[in-house]
């Protein structure tokens, strides 16, 4: 990672002042993200309230292949993914994962394990073909079998969620709580739960992340000239600041060499935290529900 | 005495000036051009008494040399040190590397094997023996010299579910070894092997195995001692951290306090037998390990003083209890917690059973990362802090009946969280000053040394030393997450920092 010097940091926001001047829109859902791009997910479902994800096109593998997979599997990915694929530590449940069903013997999970997703905290795997393609085999088996129990372990059912009170739900987000300070039922979050469901509505709820982006971090830069330039934050320390680009390209900064200010619009979600009561969380999910 | 002059010429060879094995006496004393065992000395201060590199001078430090080790997996041990010879480890891997140049001696590595290769800490040495652990439960003995194989011994059935990372603890000729082991309900177990032979002397289980009368852990299996323990050898008293129960988010199956899961257990290393224990999570539902490390500080304590083991756990609370008698001194939160409603008349937090996993989701802090995790904290004596990588974290909690009462039992998702380096106050459990380092858990372990400094790594690449008394930052570089914590050493006179970041060891000294 290149910090840039200050010679250059003029140009550069001087040629950004051009293209952002003012604060840059919200990126729009589906085309935020990372490295990495979200799979393509039908309006109105999220993974955890639509029907379990089957491998879409049938392919075969040896028992063999199979046998091979789940041990390798276990070995490498269990402790995060769970030795199941089910979900474990850190890592999600594969037999849920849109990925996965999409996968036609490792074409997408392929690439996908051997870049790794380290922003997600996804090591890279040096595997051979025969190496992957086990562990293809195995995460396949794993979902086939899956998609016929129903409900298996691990999870969390849309309907496990259902026991808080919109209308108490709502008073606080109005009230006690706060949200209407940022957000609106008719503006932003309008339809959000045909957007969201369960688990995911849940989690976006206490702390955006993930995939479609949240609103990101905004770095304000303050040049001697007294104008100020906005730019995408998209890493920090307390060294540097990485903000990208109005090409899409992430450039990095020294905080010693300029002047920024970062906002954080998920601070508020990070505070709240501290205070939600579980009523309280339940009630604002329930609220949430009713936003269709 | 044979051995003694061997070693003697071999060490001569390559110009050493201390040319002993590493016998009972020096693990005790561990000299300055040395860092012997995991925590560098038996009380786990993770503390240096040399003050070459100062705060005033860190700005001059440089990079001396680096060492690239193979495969994707992180540094996460604590390298040893001794007689010019680095050893370090990544699951599976042992490489001995030339202190001197970072050039790789000899390198070990483990035959294929199906366990978990979640981490690895670091490996022991005794007389001139280097132990190494494996992912599938080994206890391998190597030639601290050529690495060739001595002995190889199997600590634990990794068939059944057990897996080690564990940098081995010698004591006399005890070599300690743990494993871990979440995902099925398996007795924890920490064995005693000689370190001379291989052969088994003692296994001491935190939870007992069917049938055992040892103990009643309410049904319990889990509370693994995958972390290396502290020695006191004054009171011949070993202190290890005991892992979570399982199942284990389910408490269910195991009604009670569930000891010695979530434990501080003080061990005789002669017998392995339990001296004393004390429960910092009676009956836990949150995987909230108590293996961060038992340091065992001498001081005054109330104007008295004391033989003090202190522990900044998992759960978010800080210990402090005599260690002749696991008597609590202190319980004080360091961290974000929601979970207890109190202390209990010995010093333990009192659960919210309100916050245990439901079926329609508990918001609980810490999270499953932890307010703090294995990665060692530094004990300070000239400030009385104990530093230590902390998050204020909020998880979210599932059990539903369907779960079953099997290994993990239930789900649970990390919503977020903040690190900061803190500075805790022993004496009062304040936090004396704190330190941000990024978003979600941090990875970096902490050094001090007595020039003031304080050493550890932030949430992205970034290797930072901090000034003790304030957390005043002094110096950095960008060498990849660090994910371990650093040593420090004397070589040829000059003070050396030795640090991993991501999969790279770096030695850095003053030009």
């Amino acid at each position: 990672m290149a910090a840039r010097q200050i010679s250059l940091i003029g140009a550069a926001l001087l040629a950004w002042g051009l293209v952002v001047a003012q604060d840059p829109p919200p990126i729009a859902p589906g085309k935020g993200g990372k490295a990495e791009k979200a799979a393509p997910r039908p309006e109105g479902q999220s993974p955890a309230s639509k029907a379990r994800p089957k491998t879409v096109t049938p392919q075969t593998y040896t028992v063999e292949q199979i046998q091979t997979g789940e041990l390798r599997f276990g070995a490498q990915c269990g402790f995060c993914h769970g030795r199941d694929a089910a979900g474990g530590e850190t890592g999600p449940d594969l037999t849920r994962s849109e990925l996965v069903a999409q996968d036609v013997r490792g074409d997408k999970l392929g690439p996908l394990v051997r870049a790794g997703r380290v922003d997600a905290g996804m090591p890279s795997f040096q595997l051979n073909d025969s190496e992957l393609t086990a562990i293809v085999a195995f995460l396949h088996r794993q979902m086939d079998e899956a998609s016929t129990l129903g409900g298996g372990r691990r999870s969390v059912e849309p309907e496990d969620l259902t026991t808080g009170n919109a209308a108490d739900g709502r008073a606080y987000f109005n009230g006690t709580g706060g949200c209407s300070e940022c957000h609106s039922a008719t503006g932003d979050l309008a339809g959000i739960a045909t957007r969201y469901q369960g688990l995911t509505l849940l989690q976006r709820m206490l702390y955006p992340s993930g995939r479609p982006a949240p609103s990101p971090p905004k770095a304000t830069f303050t040049l001697a000239s007294g104008q100020t330039i906005v730019a995408t934050l998209t890493g920090e320390d307390e060294f540097t600041v990485t903000v990208t680009d109005p090409l899409g390209a992430p450039q990095t900064y020294q905080r010693s060499a300029v002047k920024v200010k970062i906002e954080n619009p998920m601070a508020a979600h990070f505070e709240q935290l501290s205070k939600y009561t579980d009523a309280s969380m339940h009630n604002v999910l329930a609220y949430l529900e009713t936003l269709k | 005495m044979r051995f003694f002059c061997s070693f003697a010429i071999g060490a001569s060879l390559i110009g050493m000036a201390a040319a002993q094995g590493v016998d009972p006496q020096k693990l005790m004393n561990p000299p300055a051009d040395a860092w012997l065992t995991y925590h560098g000395e038996y009380n786990g201060q993770r503390h240096s008494k040399l003050t070459q590199i100062t705060p005033q001078n860190i700005e001059n430090l440089k990079q001396v040399w680096s060492f690239q080790t193979t495969g994707n997996q992180a540094i996460k041990a604590s390298p040893i040190l001794v007689d010019g010879r680095i050893y370090i480890t990544t699951p599976d891997h042992i490489w001995a590397v030339d202190a001197r140049t970072g050039q790789e001696l000899w390198h070990y590595q483990q035959p294929a094997n199906n366990a978990f290769h979640i981490g690895h800490r670091g490996a022991a040495i005794y007389k001139d023996t280097v132990y190494l652990t494996t992912p599938d439960c080994h206890l391998v003995a190597l030639d601290a010299k050529s690495g060739n194989v001595k002995w190889d011994v199997v600590i634990a059935d990794s068939g059944k579910g057990y897996w080690s990372s564990n940098a081995p603890l010698v004591v006399k000729n005890h070599v300690l070894v743990g494993v871990s082991g979440d995902f099925d309900n398996v007795p924890g177990q920490l064995k005693s092997i000689d370190a001379d032979t291989g052969k088994m002397q003692w296994i001491f289980y935190s939870t007992p195995p069917a049938g055992s009368k040892d103990s009643d852990s309410g049904g319990a299996t889990g509370g693994q001692m995958w972390t290396t323990g502290t020695y006191d050898p004054e009171l011949n008293l070993v202190y290890v951290g005991t892992g979570n129960p399982t199942p284990v988010l389910n408490g269910n199956p195991r009604p009670g306090d569930n000891p010695w899961t979530c434990s501080i257990v003080a061990l005789n290393p002669d017998t392995g037998k339990l001296v004393w224990g004390f429960q910092v999570s009676p009956h836990d539902t949150h995987d909230w390990d108590a293996n961060e490390v038992p340091v065992l500080v001498d001081a005054e304590f109330d104007g008295r003083p004391r033989k003090m083991v202190m522990q900044a756990s998992r759960n978010g609370y800080f210990f402090v209890l005599d260690r002749t008698n696991g008597k609590n001194l202190l319980t004080a939160p360091f961290a974000a917690v929601n979970w207890a409603k109190g202390i209990d008349a010995l010093g333990r937090p009192i659960r919210d059973t309100a916050k245990e996993p439901k079926e329609d989701g508990v918001l609980v802090a810490p999270n499953e990362a932890g307010a703090t995790n294995f990665r060692p904290p530094s004990f300070d004596p000239q400030t009385g802090f104990l530093i230590v990588n902390a998050q204020d974290g909020y998880g979210i909690y599932f059990f539903k009946s369907e779960h079953g009462g099997y290994g993990w039992a239930g789900a649970d998702y990390n919503i977020t969280g903040k690190a900061f380096l803190r500075a805790i106050d022993y004496r009062t459990g304040k936090i004396a000053w704190e330190h941000p380092i990024g978003d979600g858990a941090g990875t970096a372990g902490v050094l001090t040394t007595a020039a003031g400094l304080t050493i550890s790594g932030d949430n992205r690449t970034n290797v930072i030393a901090f000034r003790t008394s304030d957390g005043a930052t002094l110096w950095h570089q960008n060498i990849g997450r660090v994910q371990n914590a650093p040593i420090t050493y004397l070589l040829d006179g000059k003070q050396y920092l030795m640090v991993g970041g991501g999969t790279t060891l770096y030695a850095f000294a003053l030009p």
